[in-house]
Order: structure tokens, then sequence, then C-alpha cells
């Protein structure tokens, strides 16, 4: 199974090299203002949503930070939060939510976030973060866009 | 002539406590596995990387660990960098996971996933 893993991360890999590819073709071409409402938030995976339900109390909220570090300049840090502050942002789906401070979500906007399970590590993981070039492999270190 | 003592062999692995109940939990209800098999494999912004895999029978190359009732199983191309190894599992709301606290490690990525030796 894991060579069918390997193999499966490897497509993924390859689609999300596309996929950014082609969004950035897009926004020099249409100066990015099309689909930027699409592009804003942070969109939840079923996967990530089951587990903040598990973990996340009424009121409280996973929150995702992006500082500086890591092999790739930048990293994100995860939280369980219950205090919002006025410049944060939060995302629902599914009763709940994923707060982001606006400084971070520049960093991530339009990102996924999933909660990854694997027999050697379960973890939430941002993929398809539209902001950043590239990333460690383990996803929690990117380099941004310039 | 001296006297040079016959060291015990030392487990390749060590699993902690925590790892241990892990591994049980992990293959109580599967009796077609007999235990996980830990490899390297190359990947990551540092070299290595760990890897994690339920396994039906022992290969011939490999080294076996048996700690406390549970088994595992170390990859030739791994054993090598496992040696002396403690295997660990930690757990949080936010992640859960399996670490290796390898006193062999010259440097790690940030997120603790690859490694150099």
């Amino acid at each position: 199974t894991t060579a069918r893993q390997q193999a499966h991360r490897q497509i993924l890999c390859a689609q999300s090299r596309h996929i950014l590819g082609h969004q950035r073709f897009n926004s020099v071409s249409t100066q990015g203002k099309a689909d930027e409402s699409k592009e804003e938030g942070i969109n939840l995976t079923d996967s990530c949503v089951k587990r903040l339900m598990e973990i996340t109390e009424k009121g409280e909220y996973l929150r995702i930070h992006v500082e500086g570090g890591g092999c790739s300049g930048f990293q994100y840090k995860f939280s369980v939060d219950s205090n919002r502050s006025e410049d944060d942002r939060i995302f629902e789906k599914g009763g709940v939510g994923v707060i982001v401070d606006q400084e971070s979500l520049d960093f991530v906007k339009g990102a996924t976030l999933d909660f990854s399970q694997e027999l050697i590590r379960s973890a939430f993981l941002v993929l398809k973060n539209p902001q950043a070039d590239h990333g460690c492999s383990c996803g929690s270190s990117f380099s941004v866009k310039l | 002539v001296s006297k040079r003592r016959i060291l015990p062999t030392r487990a390749a692995l060590i699993l902690t406590p925590s790892a241990v109940n892990k591994i049980r939990i992990l293959l109580q209800n599967k009796p077609e596995y007999i235990g996980l098999k830990v490899g390297v494999r190359t990947r990551g912004c540092n070299g290595l990387t760990y890897t994690l895999e339920y396994t039906k029978d022992k290969e011939k190359s490999d080294e076996e660990v048996l700690q406390d009732g549970v088994r595992v199983f170390i990859e030739k191309k791994a054993q090598l960098t496992l040696l002396g190894t403690e295997m660990d599992f930690v757990e949080s709301k936010l992640s859960s996971e399996f670490v290796f606290n390898n006193p062999n490690i010259k440097g790690t990525c940030g997120c603790g996933e690859s490694f150099n030796i």
C-alpha cells in the first residue's frame, strides 16, 4: 500500500503543480480579479471537519498562523483557540470553524486544510496553497510566490 | 584473558511505553499482520524520512525487535540509520505521530520529518 500511496502522492503533487502553474498563468492574463472571491477563504476537507468536531468544543476554533521558519522560509502553526481578536477572519463549515489573522491570511488564502491520517502520523495539513511557491515535503513549511 | 564482559546485544530500536501501547492498539483487530515495519526513504528536504507500515511476514534481512509483546521489523536499509534510536508515540489534539529520536542524526528538517546522518 505504501508504494501506492507514494504514487498517489506523486500524482497529487503533479496535479497541484499543474494547478498552481495554471493559476499563476491566469492571474497574469486576467489581472487576477476574476475569481478572487473564490480564492479568499480557507477550504476545509471532510476529514478536517470531522477531526475538528472531535477536538473542538463550542466556541473553540482551529487557528492557523503563518510564521517565519522551516526549511522553505515560512511555516504553518496550528492551535486550538477560543479567543477571537478584531483582525481575525473565520471560515466555517459543518459547524466547525477555522480562524486566521489577517496577516497570516495573505499567505494562505485559497488554500485547503486537510486532516491527513497515516500510520506514522496524523496531522492537519495545508494542501493546495495558491500563495505558496513550493513546499517542504512534509507540507509544514513553504516559500511564497513573489 | 582480560575481564572483558560480553555485552548484551542492544536492541536496534527501543520503544517507549506509549509507542508500545499504540502499536498494540493498532494491531489489536488485525490478526493478519504480525507487526509494523520501519523503513527509510529518500525524501524530504534533508535527505531521508521514515516510513511505517503493517507487515504480514518477516523478510530474511529484517531485524526483529520484540518488546513487551509487540513486534517491530526494521528494513535492512533502515538498520544502519536506526541503530540505538528510540521510537516514541506523541499524541495531542492537533496531531498524533510516531517520533524517532535518533542519536545519529546530524540535522533535521523544521518539521522533523526528514533528516540526514
